[in-house]
């Protein structure tokens, strides 16, 4: 039952992690690896609202969600949009702009461990004898309905149907009047929405510092290469497949393994199945 | 022409007068180089004891060299050694900067993590450049190597306690909740890195040897943000005291995954930055209740340990508005003393006149009564500050850090949460 419950939990968490990383690299083809910046970034302009302009709770994460948001989609319109298509200048630029975020953070004094964001819940439960914090399961909860949400707005929406037309095909989302360049500003301002998303939620657990910026990218990455890159499906299948198999790994042979799981993940991935487990469109593409 | 020599006669007085009280500030400074990685508690905080020391030295006229009176001058070169995925090769490029660049007389302070530390002593042999540890670096290995090579690695010393001290320490702690409260089962929980591995193996061993049930040992990767099956493993087995061997920021997860668990075992950790800091309650709403953990030196947790140590206490808080924050801080501070002492004794900056007056040192501190072994230069400890070092052991009670080890500076005694009475 342990394994059950933290296994999803840990998986959750990694979905969190991949999804803003996932969308934008579906949609644009464009790898952020800015990602785990704006997920801190987003942390610290929470704590600002909250502990400098004293906000309330709710418009201050609102407000973080909303500013990360605008600054994922200035990064684009200012900087990436110049580079789009050359996958090397993009992904260069968009590690820079990060390094330049998160140590920016740090020499401007936001480093230790005393900034943190409130918890919503606090306490915890008893599930089948395991306890569990009410924090960590808000963020399942949250974390089903956002994947939820994403797998709606993508099917039922106008703005998701451009995006997943552009994510399928996009010369023939173009020839159906598809704005490119503005779906993927759209994608951006998502993707960087969700991992401010993802940090209003995961936050409250721990304290935020700049090297969580490091560790996210690094396992949203993982994540999406062992789902796919490009598919918003195969990076929350992948969550769950990493996140299962860190749990047993600690169980069975020890905390110290779970991080070569994910890396070990990338690698299998690589060598039997490069496209990943959903990554239809690069399969197409390998097979051509 | 009277009007002429009066206006330079006036220029050269008023110069005079600009010119500070203390002839030390004229003398070329005594430059010490201070490689740390300075993002980090361990980092910033000695930064800080440094620059409050030799801001106090050079006030009270600077260091008295033979006739001379020179001024301490610090140069601080981040390491980084404390990141995660920052080579050692990075903290040796700092450190040779601060000799050849920076031209420091002396190093004081890292580098912090002890592989960069170890890796560091060569250089500091080659060039000659007496140094001080004063923050991190708890590996035995670094006085044991000096032990065993002193003439190659003579310039090194290391002024807080190491490893093997701290688990001492510990144990006199454990067995006295053994007695108390019939404790007798151990977890243990350490990061990744080299000393906080040794020390779980070290903990692991001589728990065993003292009568311990160890219930399980997990290293987790630095980074970890998630602890939950460690615990649960804890729980399952009934550990009584969790052991922590943890300097990364996420311990703070770990210490409230725990309280939010209720996790019937006392956290007791060593190099527990998280828990170290001031802000510590505030940061995880009162939830690190309970917590303890060793700030290896007195001085980092308010107590009477010696007449300086409140006067330093209050001083770095008027300084920095931050009260001492935890490993490194009362230390470094002290470190620049003791340099400070030795160079005068010595009378000049001759690494081997200084090297045999550090040797000789022999001085009362924020954290008792300094001396070297002389052949491992490593600061002597004892439980009691008039004989040597003393150490400070804090647990979070009611929003405070009370010291609650050595008997001979406690402030407070443990407490057990709640859940666990």
């Amino acid at each position: 039952m342990e394994i059950l419950i933290y296994g999803t939990i840990n998986s959750i968490t990694l979905a969190l992690y991949a999804l803003g990383f996932a969308v934008v690299y579906g949609v644009s083809r464009l790898p952020n690896f800015a990602h785990g910046a704006l997920y801190v970034l987003s942390g610290f302009i929470a704590w600002t609202l909250l502990n400098t302009l004293r906000l309330p709770y709710l418009p201050a994460v609102l407000l973080a969600v909303l500013a990360t948001g605008l600054i994922g989609a200035l990064i684009y319109q200012l900087v990436l949009i110049r580079i789009r298509g050359m996958e090397i200048a993009e992904i260069i630029a968009s590690y820079a702009l990060g390094l330049a975020m998160l140590e920016g953070l740090r020499w401007g004094g936001f480093k230790g461990m005393t900034y943190t964001l409130p918890a919503l819940l606090s306490g915890s439960t008893i599930i089948a004898g395991v306890p569990v914090d009410y924090q960590r399961l808000l963020m399942c909860g949250i974390g089903a309905v956002v994947i939820a949400l994403l797998w709606w707005c993508t099917h039922h929406t106008r703005t998701g149907l451009a995006l997943r037309g552009m994510a399928q095909d996009e010369q023939a989302a173009m020839m159906l009047g598809v704005d490119s360049d503005r779906m993927a500003l759209v994608a951006m301002a998502c993707g960087s929405m969700l991992a401010a998303l993802a940090a209003i939620l995961l936050l409250p657990l721990g304290s935020i510092v700049v090297e969580n910026g490091y560790n996210v990218l690094i396992l949203a990455i993982a994540v999406c290469i062992v789902g796919g890159l490009g598919s918003w499906m195969g990076a929350v299948l992948a969550a769950f497949l990493i996140g299962f198999s860190q749990i047993l790994t600690v169980v069975y042979l020890g905390a110290h393994f779970q991080m070569v799981v994910a890396f070990a993940a990338i690698i299998v991935t690589l060598i039997l199945k490069p496209s990943g487990l959903l990554g239809q469109q690069k399969e197409l593409e390998e097979r051509v | 022409m009277m009007a002429g020599k009066a206006t330079r006669y006036g220029l050269v007085l008023a110069l005079l007068a600009l010119m500070p009280n203390h002839p030390a500030v004229a003398q070329q400074p005594i430059i010490i180089g201070s490689p740390l990685s300075i993002g980090y508690l361990y980092g910033w905080d000695a930064e800080r004891g440094i620059r409050l020391a030799v801001e106090e030295i050079n006030a009270a006229g600077g260091v008295r060299v033979g006739e001379q009176r020179r001024p301490f001058q610090v140069e601080v070169i981040d390491t980084r050694d404390l990141e995660p995925g920052v080579p050692v090769s990075d903290a040796l490029l700092a450190v040779e900067k601060l000799i050849l660049d920076k031209q420091a007389d002396f190093i004081i302070g890292g580098p912090v993590r002890s592989e960069a530390a170890l890796a560091a002593m060569s250089l500091l042999s080659r060039y000659k450049k007496v140094s001080i540890v004063t923050t991190g670096v708890l590996t035995p290995r670094y006085h044991t190597l000096i032990k065993e090579q002193y003439d190659k690695y003579k310039y090194c010393f290391r002024i807080h306690g190491d490893a093997l001290s701290l688990v001492d320490e510990i144990f006199e702690n454990f067995s006295a909740l053994q007695s108390r409260y019939g404790f007798d089962k151990l977890f243990i929980i350490a990061q990744d890195v080299s000393h906080a591995r040794d020390a779980a193996r070290l903990m692991e061993r001589l728990a065993g040897e003292r009568g311990w049930d160890v219930t399980g040992v997990e290293i987790y990767p630095t980074g970890t943000a998630d602890f939950s099956m460690g615990l649960l493993k804890a729980r399952r087995t009934e550990a009584q005291i969790i052991n922590i061997w943890m300097d990364m920021p996420e311990s703070a997860i770990l210490l409230r995954q725990w309280y939010e668990m209720r996790i019937r075992a006392l956290p007791f950790g060593s190099t527990l930055a998280a828990a170290e800091q001031p802000g510590f309650w505030s940061a995880t709403d009162g939830k690190g209740e309970y917590t303890l953990s060793n700030v290896v030196n007195a001085g980092n947790a308010p107590s009477e340990a010696t007449p300086w140590t409140m006067r330093f206490y209050n001083a770095y808080h008027e300084r920095w508005g931050v009260e001492p924050e935890g490993l490194g801080t009362s230390s470094s501070y002290m470190a620049v003393y003791v340099l400070k002492d030795a160079i005068e004794r010595a009378g000049s900056l001759d690494p081997d006149a200084v090297i045999t007056a550090m040797e000789n040192t022999d001085m009362m501190g924020v954290y008792g009564r300094l001396r070297f072994d002389p052949r491992s230069h490593q600061v002597i400890r004892a439980d009691n500050p008039a004989d040597g070092a003393v150490g400070s052991i804090l647990q979070w009670q009611d929003g405070k850090r009370v010291v609650v080890y050595p008997a001979s500076i406690a402030t407070g005694s443990i407490q057990l949460p709640p859940w666990m009475e």
